[in-house]
């Protein structure tokens, strides 16, 4: 065999390679295409064949005629009928049956371990996708000290991720002990409604698992040429895997939320796909992928802080000063899309039940949205100011320093009114204090053009704060430099003055009019986004470098603010997921199987807060120990960081790709 | 304080021994004085951070379901902890740092989620059975006060939510402001016009524009304004008011769902009764109880009527029950004992004197002007409703208060009181009984 291998040529070794990893990667996602068949529920044909649900209808027409009765149901959501082959949803009790305790709030203990089994698992679900990201670039960049930097970067994300791993699965298993335990009626119903999707699931994270350490362990072997491009290719299969095992996980909740492919009482019709794609699945979806990047752009810029706030060597802090910038970049790019994704998923809510939109956006839950409208001012007054202390690392600079007095100035009128509210939810006695149902003063402000106009206000701010950060050890030199700064300055003037002008004419139309305002607004801002920065980009190409980027020459102080970003992105994922939870009220599965526990009641904001501290700081502790465990094994010595040499290109965050 | 600081040494004591022996431990065993004074030193620190998170851990258990605003300051606590110790622990520095910047973040967040004004969800609406049908107009307006709004007065109260989930997206106060469904406020007479707009197409379901022409087919249009209102709550896209369809639909689709469907599945009853009080707010007088029944059996097929709840017929079949209703009007007043104390005309054995005769075709009228009288019927057959199940309501003069079972509401079916109520609105002075039924 060894004299066999020794013959083949350095190309046939590499032929047996690639053939070999594809057998591979068929083997393990070989079980995903045995078990389609089962997908489509109860053995019906996988593809070519009628709807699974004319199928299973066909075969009740054909048991009838045969002699048994079979009870056909009406699908709740897509209105079709069906057989009803599934158990109705158990009615429930307060009772030891149903709801077997400790001496403790159940709801609380399966939302920690939701949530712990949620973080872990968005962060390693995204890291995967950054590193696919970084990898590539490495590949594409033609400088060869760039490219290995690039490539040190991905494989030290991969390295967290793969920490974390476990712990994921660990996580997964105490929530689904903690389900079968505490809710075992209504976890019953759940997998006999998604019993093959469940198995799929599980199949699918043994593929998961697999690819990753193949990705993961292959990195050194595979470090070249053709095995490059194939390790390459097996961080897109990864990427593909963990993002449809997300989509199956959120067909659960998605389920619990707008129930599909069941009838009035709960039976199953006999077409997963409509248990699968239910109204907000979709934008259940993407939400999640946008927030998982965002949320895993934190964890690892958080990373970076630490290692940079405990390196000993210039060239460790230059190199996690880096790393800390990549990741902060991508995961802003990411949360600049998310609020459009989060409308998506607001307006298919308030499609499927008005009135679930209005508890979320108007009724009991409207207080947390003041939250989150809050910590979005958070984060990117955060993002800001990093950016500003981010300008100190280069030459140059400090000439944008005195003009960032102006901009903190619209970051705080912008954040003030984006966060007023317009009516709130009172007691009687508030109501009688205060005279009426809205503030003497505040009450007139707070519409929302206006929010819209402080939020677009603050992005606008945002991308200028990075337009500057660009230029600044850089000056343009193309001809029409002049004509251009003049085009860029009239360009955000408008727009501002487009939004002010916006937010204040809304108080003076009725609110359906005034609802439209708000396409304007967001259009000067993305405009600004994505033709500014562009012409920007277009006006440094080969501009004058006043001096080099110091990587690491940037104040602790700047760590923090990666570090709050983190622990605002963590919070702020807890709080949406108890909202998107918690609007449920009193129902496990809505409209269909009732809560009947004695925690079916919605908590108190303050409450809530207090748990998703809890979870926020429970996660914070354990990920700090898995950092700390990282650098415990085997280190790769980080590259120096080396400056490009002149000319060459800067590395650039995806934001402004 | 004393009791915080009582229960952080109660569950600390392990880590304080342990701390307090390394105090003694560096004591004898490091001979270099400057590396045995730093040792000390921070075993100190060490112990007052300990005594610090101890504290922080005892006040969030204490206060975890209590005082909840009260856990931030834990937060804070543990946060000054990690500092110290990421000042003077310099190996693990940045480590302790960073914890204790989240600490301080997570501590502020929570802070501010305490501050804002806490609204508590309320458990779901308990499942009991109410007897819709022989209550007076106020107390089918009350009932339906509580569905709309969720208590007793709540109609004034802004931000007021009941099971009907109705004040959500509709506005119900004279001139306010109704962006998401329309105003309420004057209904009773508004519903008669919406008969009469083109695109209602009164008895011409198929010519309507909207996706749904008819609550069911052959259910046909409403034709009055009780049935407008009947047919808004069971086809709220069989018809849309101009400007509250959903967008895009150009009104030919309501948002609204249908109020006897989940999630908010209200009987028929609890519709009577919501519909009841939209005329009694206004000083109108409401359509009877089986009207507006009808008009809701018109649109709402027998198959998808909400069931009544079960629990109130449960406890009827374990013997609650006096009379079901089923049983002749005679025997209904036999079993329930009003014999005894009442004298009834044409019912044999009735010729009690405890109580006032009961000719109530002629006394229920007078009564009724009587300026002592508080009760809220208006009617013959709704004030003798009330005297049955509230006798308190009104006294008659020259016998005593609290002398009539208050129960009878209980005791009796929602038919046998109907069967009295009929029964006794037809005694008039000088006139002969009517036959018993």
């Amino acid at each position: 065999m060894g004299r066999l291998l020794s013959c083949l040529t350095r190309k046939h070794k590499r032929f047996l390679a690639v053939a070999a990893l594809f057998a591979m990667g068929g083997m393990l996602i070989l079980p995903i295409f045995l078990s389609l068949p089962a997908l489509a529920g109860g053995g019906a044909p996988a593809a070519g064949g009628p709807p699974p649900d004319v199928v299973a209808a066909q075969e009740a027409a054909k048991g009838e005629e045969e002699g048994e009765k079979i009870e056909m149901g009406r699908d709740v959501y897509y209105k079709t009928e069906g057989p009803a082959i599934g158990m109705p949803a158990p009615k429930t009790e307060d009772n030891e049956l149903h709801y077997p305790r400790y001496n403790f709030e159940s709801r609380v203990l399966i939302w920690v371990a939701n949530q712990q089994h949620l973080y872990y698992g968005s962060f390693v679900l995204a890291v995967p996708i950054f590193c696919m990201c970084i990898e590539f670039a490495g590949m594409m960049t033609k400088d060869k000290a760039m490219a290995k930097k690039y490539d040190q970067l991905a494989y030290d994300f991969i390295k967290i991720s793969l920490t974390a791993y476990s712990l994921t699965a660990i996580l997964g298993g105490i929530l689904i002990f903690t389900f079968l335990t505490l809710y075992p009626s209504f976890f019953q119903y759940l997998s006999s409604i998604f019993r093959p999707v469940m198995h799929i699931y599980a199949l699918l994270f043994v593929a998961e698992s697999g690819t990753l350490y193949i990705y993961y362990y292959g990195w050194d072997k595979m470090k070249e040429g053709l095995l490059k491009w194939l390790h390459l290719s097996m961080s897109v299969i990864l990427n593909v895997i963990g993002t449809v095992l997300m989509f199956l996980a959120n067909s659960w909740i998605g389920f619990m939320m707008s129930p599909a492919g069941v009838d009035e009482q709960g039976r199953y019709l006999g077409n997963i796909w409509h248990v699968i794609h239910t109204a907000l699945w979709n934008p259940l979806n993407v939400h999640r992928i946008l927030g998982n990047m965002a949320f895993g752009g934190g964890v690892v810029a958080a990373y970076a802080a630490y290692r940079f706030l405990s390196a000993k060597t210039d060239e460790e802090r230059a190199h996690y000063d880096w790393m800390g910038y990549i990741a902060m970049s991508l995961g802003v790019a990411f949360l600049i899309p998310l609020p459009f994704a989060g409308y998506w998923l607001m307006r298919e809510v308030y499609a499927y039940r008005q009135q679930m939109g209005i508890t979320l956006m108007g009724g009991l839950l409207a207080w947390l949205f003041i939250i989150q409208a809050t910590m979005i001012g958070i984060l990117f007054l955060t993002t800001n100011y990093y950016l500003w202390q981010a300008l100190g690392r280069m030459t140059g600079g400090e000439r944008f320093q005195r003009y960032i007095k102006y901009l903190v100035f619209i970051l705080v009128v912008g954040l003030l009114v984006f966060i007023t509210p317009h009516t709130i939810v009172m007691t009687p006695a508030e109501l009688k204090a205060m005279g009426g149902q809205q503030h003497p003063v505040i009450g007139n402000y707070g519409v929302m053009s206006a929010k819209n106009g402080g939020i677009n206000a603050i992005i606008m701010t945002t991308i200028l704060s990075y337009i500057w950060y660009q230029r600044g050890n850089r000056i343009p030199t193309v001809k029409w430099a002049k004509f251009g700064n003049i085009f860029m300055g009239c360009f955000f003037t408008v727009a501002q003055l487009n939004n002010i002008w916006l937010a204040c004419y809304g108080y003076y139309i009725p609110a359906n009019v005034r609802i439209g305002l708000s396409v304007p607004q967001v259009a000067g801002t993305l405009s600004c986004l994505f033709f500014m920065s562009p012409l920007n980009l277009a006006m440094l190409k080969g501009g004058k470098v006043l001096g080099p980027i110091q990587w690491g020459r940037i104040p602790p102080r700047s760590q923090y603010a990666l570090i709050m970003l983190a622990t605002a992105f963590t919070w702020m994922m807890g709080l949406m997921g108890y909202i998107r939870s918690s609007v449920r009220l009193f129902w496990h599965v809505n409209e269909i199987m009732r809560d009947n526990s004695p925690w079916a009641y919605t908590h108190t904001i303050g409450f809530a807060a207090n748990v998703i501290s809890f979870n926020v700081l429970f996660f914070w502790i354990s990920i700090l120990f898995v950092f700390w465990l990282g650098t415990l094994g085997t280190k790769k010595v980080p590259v120096p960081a080396v400056e490009p040499v002149p000319g060459a290109p800067a590395p650039q965050p995806a934001v402004s790709r | 304080m004393v009791e915080l600081i009582w229960e952080a040494i109660g569950m600390g004591w392990p880590v304080f021994v342990l701390l307090i022996g390394l105090l003694f431990y560096f004591q004898t065993s490091i001979p270099d004085p400057d590396r045995k004074k730093n040792a000390m030193f921070k075993t100190m620190i060490g112990m007052l951070c300990a005594f610090l998170l101890f504290i922080a851990i005892a006040n969030y258990k204490e206060n975890f379901s209590g005082e909840t605003r009260l856990l931030p300051v834990s937060l804070v606590m543990i946060t000054v902890a990690t500092y110290i110790m990421g000042i003077y622990f310099t190996n693990i520095g940045a480590l302790m740092k960073i914890g204790g910047f989240m600490f301080f973040v997570a501590a502020a967040l929570s802070g501010y989620g305490n501050w804002l004004p806490q609204v508590e969800g309320g458990f779901p609406p308990p499942e009991v059975k109410l007897d819709f049908a022989s209550m007076t107009a106020q107390q089918l307006a009350d009932e339906g006060e509580k569905i709309i709004f969720g208590g007793l007065g709540q109609s004034k109260v802004q931000g007021a939510i009941g099971k009907g989930q109705c004040p959500l997206c509709h506005g119900f106060q004279q001139g306010f402001l109704s962006e998401r469904a329309p105003n309420l406020y004057g209904i009773p007479d508004r519903a008669e016009q919406r008969l009469k707009e083109p695109n209602y197409h009164m008895n011409e379901p198929d010519k309507r524009p909207t996706v749904q022409k008819e609550a069911y087919p052959g259910s046909g249009t409403a034709t009055n304004a009780i049935e407008y209102i009947a047919e808004s709550h069971a086809c709220p896209s069989c018809y849309v008011v101009p400007g509250f369809g959903v967008k895009g639909t150009n009104d030919t689709e309501s948002p609204m769902p249908k109020i006897h469907k989940p999630p908010i599945s209200l009987t028929l009853g609890e519709l009577a009764a919501v519909d009841t009080w939209m005329f009694v707010r206004e000083g109108k007088e409401a359509p009877p109880y089986e009207t507006i029944v009808a008009a809701y059996e018109k649109f709402i097929p027998e198959a998808e009527r909400p069931k009544e709840a079960t629990g109130g017929e449960e406890e009827a079949a374990a013997g609650g029950v006096l009379a079901t209703g089923d049983e002749p009007v005679n025997e209904i007043f036999m079993k329930a004992g009003c014999v005894a104390c009442h004298t009834i005309p044409g019912i044999e054995g009735a010729t009690g004197k405890v109580g006032p005769m009961l000719v109530e075709g002629s006394n229920a009228p007078k009564r009724l002007k009587d300026p002592d009288y508080k009760g809220q019927a208006q009617s013959v057959k709704e004030y003798i409703t009330e005297s049955i199940l509230q006798p308190s309501a009104y006294v008659v003069k020259g016998f005593p208060d609290n002398q009539m079972p208050k129960d009878f509401g209980k005791k009796l079916s929602a038919g046998a009181v109907q069967k009295i109520v009929n029964y006794l609105s037809q005694l008039k002075e000088g006139q002969p009984p009517p036959a018993v039924e």
